[in-house]
C-alpha cells in the first residue's frame, strides 16, 4: 500500500500521548477493500494461524468451517450497525521520508461492514462414510499400482489422504479418528472400507488357523498369522487390518517381530451376531442357537454386548430381534434423533442410552442434548422416565 | 476445497492494525462522496493522561475510550494465487483462492455516548454564509 502524506497510522493513534490529537482522515486508498476480512479468534489460536496450520474447508455448496490441526469451527459473519473504521499501520519506509513538520494523520482504509466469528463445531464426518462406501474393498481389487493411476479416481470411488482432506469439513485429527471409528484402511495410498462379507472370511480363516494350529486368542502372534493369511491368498496389508479390526496390540517388537495381539471378545462376537442378522429380524430363540454356534470355542457371549447393536421387540407372545447398529447412524445429533424415532416413537433410557452416547456437541453435555432434542415422560418419579420426539 | 490461511509474521512482529468504532454514521457532503481519499474525518484528542479520547466530526463531539478487544481480531485479505502448473484445459476461474493475514488488532477506541454538539462561534460582524464541514455525524 502506498501511503502519501500519511505518516502515523495505526500506531500513532493508539499511542496517542496525553494532552495531543491526530487528524484522521480517509486514506489515499480508502474504498470497499471486499477483499479485506475481519476474523475474531481467540488467542489460544494465535500460534496455529501464525504458523500456518490453519485452514479453510468445504465445497462450493457448503458452509465453510475452518480448522486448526485438531478441531473444526463453524465461520459466522456478525454485522454490525456501528462504523468500524479501520486504520492501518503506515508504510515504514516512509517515516524517515516525510519532513517532521508535517501533519500526523491515521488514515482510514475501509468502514468494516462485520466481523466473522468462530464457533466450534463437531467435525461433518458423515459424508466420510458415504464416499468410502462407494467402493469397498472386495477380493478383485488387487490391481497394480499403474493400473489404478490411469482410472479416474473419483469414479472409482477411490480416495487418497489429500482427495479427503478436500471434501470432509473437519480438521486432520478428527479425520483421522473418524477413519478409525470406521475402521479403515490405507491399501495402496488409496483409503479404505472393507467389504464386510469379505472381512467375514478373513476373520473366519484366522479363527480357523488358531484352532489349527492352537495359537491362544490371547497371545496371537502377528507374524504367524499374518505369514499364515498371506500364504492362503490374503494381502498382508488386509491381514493386519482384520488383527487391527478385531483385536488389540498386547505386546510391542521391533517392527513386526514379536508384536503380540489379543483378539477382543465383544467385537468378534458382534461381528457374528451381525453376520446372523444380515437376513433380517429374527425370533430371540432362533438367534440366540445360530449365534452361540458361530462363537469361536474358546470364548463366551452374553447379551450385553449387543447394545447398541440390536434391537429386541414384543410382538405378542414372541421376542424378535433384529439388527440396528449404533455405527449406522448419523452423527449429527439433530439426523441421530430423527432416525432414532423413526425406528421408535418411544424409547426408555436404557435403550436409548447405547445410541447417544458417542454424540458430541462442542459445549453441551448429554443431559443438555435430551432436553434440547426429546420430551420426556416420567409419570411418576419412580417409573421409568420414556423419551419421545420433541 | 482447502484454502490455506497463510502467515507470513512472526508472532511478535504481526502489524497491529486499529479500529474506530462508533455509533451512528459518518456521512460526507454529497459533491465529496466520489473524492472521499485523502479528505479528513475529523480529529481524534486525547485530553489527558486517562485512556480518553474525543472525536470531533463537523460541529459534534464524541466521548469514548481505548479498550483492549476481548478477543484480538486478523485482519484477513483474499488472494487468487494463480498456479503455474495448472495446464491449459483446466478452468481460468478454479485458481486457488489463498487468505492472508496481514495484520491484528487488539484494541480498539470506541465511542458509544450521544455526540455532543459544539457551539458554534459568534457570528463575525459581515455577514459570512454558514459553511458545512465535508464530513459530519449522522445520527440515524
Amino acid at each position: 500500500m502506498e501511503h502519501e502524506s500519511c505518516r502515523g497510522g495505526a500506531k500513532a493513534m493508539l499511542n496517542l500521548q496525553p494532552n495531543s490529537s491526530i487528524s484522521t482522515a480517509y486514506h489515499p486508498h480508502f474504498g470497499p477493500h471486499d477483499d479485506l476480512m475481519l476474523l475474531e479468534i481467540d488467542e489460544k489460536l494465535l500460534p496455529d494461524i501464525l504458523h500456518n496450520r490453519v485452514s479453510l474447508r468445504g465445497q462450493s455448496d457448503e458452509e465453510v468451517v475452518l480448522c486448526t490441526p485438531s478441531k473444526t469451527y463453524a465461520v459466522k459473519l456478525f454485522g454490525t450497525s456501528n462504523f468500524v473504521f479501520l486504520v492501518p499501520p503506515s508504510d515504514p519506509s516512509e517515516s524517515s521520508e516525510t519532513a517532521s513538520n508535517e501533519p500526523v494523520v491515521a488514515s482510514v482504509l475501509k468502514v468494516a461492514l462485520g466481523i466473522m466469528e468462530l464457533v466450534e463445531v463437531a467435525p461433518k464426518l458423515d459424508k466420510l462414510k458415504l464416499l468410502l462406501m462407494e467402493n469397498p474393498y472386495r477380493p478383485e481389487d488387487e490391481m497394480d499400482v499403474e493400473e489404478l493411476e490411469e482410472i479416474e479416481k473419483d469414479k472409482m470411488g477411490l480416495f487418497r489422504w489429500e482427495d479427503l482432506v478436500d471434501r470432509i469439513q473437519a480438521s486432520d485429527e478428527e479425520l483421522r479418528a473418524g477413519l478409525r471409528a470406521l475402521l479403515a484402511v490405507e491399501i495402496d495410498g488409496y483409503w479404505r472400507i472393507v467389504d464386510e462379507k469379505y472381512m467375514d472370511i478373513v476373520l473366519s480363516m484366522l479363527l480357523h488357523n488358531a484352532v489349527l494350529n492352537g495359537w491362544s486368542l490371547n497371545a496371537l502372534k502377528e507374524d504367524e498369522v499374518v505369514g499364515m493369511l498371506e500364504a492362503d491368498g490374503f494381502p498382508r496389508r488386509l491381514a493386519l487390518h482384520c488383527l487391527e479390526m478385531y483385536g488389540g496390540q498386547v505386546r510391542e517388537g521391533n517392527g513386526s517381530n514379536g508384536r503380540a495381539w489379543v483378539l477382543d471378545e465383544r467385537w468378534v462376537c458382534i461381528h457374528f451376531a451381525r453376520v446372523v442378522l444380515k437376513g433380517g429380524k429374527m425370533k430371540m430363540e432362533s438367534f440366540m442357537d445360530e449365534w452361540m454356534k458361530k462363537i469361536p470355542a474358546r470364548m463366551s457371549a452374553s447379551f450385553e454386548m449387543l447394545e447398541g447393536e440390536v434391537l429386541v421387540e414384543r410382538l405378542g407372545v414372541e421376542t424378535w430381534i433384529r439388527a440396528f447398529s449404533v455405527s449406522s447412524l448419523p452423527s449429527t445429533p439433530v439426523d441421530r434423533f430423527v432416525v432414532l424415532f423413526r425406528e421408535r416413537q418411544k424409547w426408555e433410557w436404557k435403550d436409548l442410552q447405547p445410541y447417544i452416547r458417542d454424540l458430541r456437541i462442542p459445549g453441551l453435555p448429554s443431559k443438555g442434548l435430551l432436553l434440547k432434542y426429546t420430551r420426556k415422560m416420567q409419570p411418576t418419579s419412580d417409573a421409568e422416565p420414556v423419551f419421545s420426539a420433541r | 476445497m482447502q484454502i490455506q490461511v497463510k502467515c507470513g509474521c512472526r508472532e511478535d512482529s504481526c502489524p497491529e492494525w486499529a479500529i474506530v468504532e462508533l455509533q451512528g454514521a459518518v456521512e460526507a457532503q454529497p459533491s465529496f462522496r466520489d473524492r472521499l481519499q485523502n479528505l479528513e474525518i475529523g480529529c481524534l484528542c486525547r485530553p489527558s493522561s486517562e485512556e480518553k479520547y474525543t472525536f470531533t466530526v463537523g460541529y459534534h463531539e464524541l466521548s469514548g475510550s481505548k479498550v483492549p478487544l476481548k478477543k484480538p481480531l486478523l485482519v484477513l485479505k483474499k488472494k487468487r494465487a494463480f498456479d503455474p502448473e495448472e495446464s491449459i484445459d483446466s478452468d481460468p476461474n478454479s485458481s486457488r483462492m489463498e487468505l492472508e493475514v496481514i495484520g491484528i488488532i487488539r484494541q480498539r477506541i470506541l465511542f458509544k455516548t450521544r455526540p455532543k454538539a459544539l457551539i458554534s462561534k459568534p457570528q463575525p460582524t459581515i455577514k459570512e454564509k454558514k459553511v458545512t464541514p465535508p464530513v459530519t455525524l449522522f445520527q440515524g
